[in-house]
């Protein structure tokens, strides 16, 4: 069934909580939602694009290469997408700084090259893309949701306010690394504990 | 020659999509270009407006003379550094008489929340004015207050500012 190749990369095998990829960016945009949003557009862009031609070119690719061939195709992409961004969104673009550029070293882009699109049919690559992309801005938007309320005691998104400050002394270690590390813990203990009912139930 | 054969039959594949990746990379980077440069020109005009409002601008060398009614009231100029975690750049304004007038950071990389205060007013309110000998954290005998639990931050744009204003200052 096709539609499964779009769906399993949102929740089945969401990148984050059940690849468990991709937490460098994890860790450092999810300080905010609207930095959350714009880096997994990026990220999103990049899979799409890398898995639909790295399916397409894959007959063509010998072995031996096909990791710098991968990494070519990623690499351009990323560029892309630097570019543009610092075009058309500059303040996005700085506030993401170098965490644009090193959407390359994304390991969720590079090993859905790998696993998936270097073995795939063009469309399975297609829905493929989308739904680990979109798998992977669900839980970067998530955990930015919980960091952000959190550590500012607000929420902004692009300047609407959609939480009104609630407190003057909010939490400032989610703001820094561990509180990346305890918001990804915590979420995923609740998706494992979920599972684990489920199964016993069965 | 079955070697050769085998040795192109591996890289002609790479080669060409380099050669294709290239190709795609100049025609996007002539697309954004021209939309880039105005980016970073209206950044460098928006922190010159911002740090002396109503004033004209004559780019000398690695600085500004900063001009009001034809009369040249000061400088202003771009100090870069490192940060806490990346480098730290703002532009400073400084009249002729040695004192600050504003300062606004164009591009830094601290900890957001933490060490990116350093961009509000309420920090940078506190350089107009002074002398540049006076741009040190109070504990090291200076005007500027830090910022709570981010020293290093303001400590490494109180130095930027200082020793780029010390350079110009001397050039001038």
């Amino acid at each position: 069934m096709k539609l499964d190749e779009l769906t399993k990369g949102v929740f089945k095998y969401n990148p984050v909580f059940y690849l468990v990829l991709g937490l460098c960016p994890l860790l450092a945009v999810s300080t905010r939602v609207d930095n959350a949003l714009g880096m997994s557009l990026g990220v999103l862009f990049v899979l799409v694009g890398s898995n639909v031609i790295i399916s397409v070119i894959k007959q063509w690719i010998p072995p031996e290469v096909r990791i710098p061939c991968f990494i070519v195709v990623i690499a351009s992409f990323v560029t892309i997408v630097d570019l543009f961004m610092h075009g058309y969104a500059p303040e996005l673009h700085a506030r993401l700084g170098i965490y644009v550029p090193l959407i390359v070293v994304n390991c969720i882009i590079f090993a859905r090259a790998e696993a998936f699109a270097s073995k795939n049919p063009v469309s399975h690559s297609l829905l493929d893309g989308i739904g680990m992309g979109i798998g992977f801005m669900f839980a970067i938007v998530g955990i930015a949701s919980v960091r952000e309320v959190l550590s500012t005691g607000k929420m902004t998104i692009f300047g609407y306010t959609l939480i009104p400050q609630f407190t003057q002394s909010p939490a400032m270690v989610m703001l820094l690394p561990p509180g990346a590390f305890l918001t990804i813990a915590s979420i995923m203990a609740l998706i494992n504990y979920k599972k684990t009912m489920k199964k016993e139930k069965e | 020659m079955s070697e050769l054969k085998r040795i192109l039959s591996i890289s002609i594949p790479l080669i060409l999509i380099c050669i294709i990746s290239g190709a795609t990379l100049a025609l996007s980077f002539d697309l954004t270009k021209e939309r880039i440069r105005e980016v970073e020109e209206r950044k460098i005009t928006e922190s010159l407006a911002s740090i002396f409002p109503d004033a004209s601008f004559r780019k000398t060398g690695e600085y500004y003379t900063v001009l009001v009614n034809g009369e040249e009231i000061g400088y202003a100029f771009l100090a870069e550094g490192q940060g806490y975690s990346g480098t730290i750049k703002t532009m400073v304004g400084l009249y002729q008489n040695g004192t600050l007038s504003h300062i606004y950071v164009v591009s830094q990389l601290e900890t957001p929340g933490l060490g990116t205060r350093i961009i509000e007013p309420e920090f940078t309110n506190q350089f107009s004015g002074k002398r540049i000998e006076d741009l040190r954290l109070r504990r090291e005998g200076g005007l500027i207050d830090s910022i709570t639990g981010a020293t290093i931050s303001s400590r490494a744009i109180t130095e930027i500012v200082r020793t780029r204003a010390e350079v110009i200052r001397n050039e001038t």
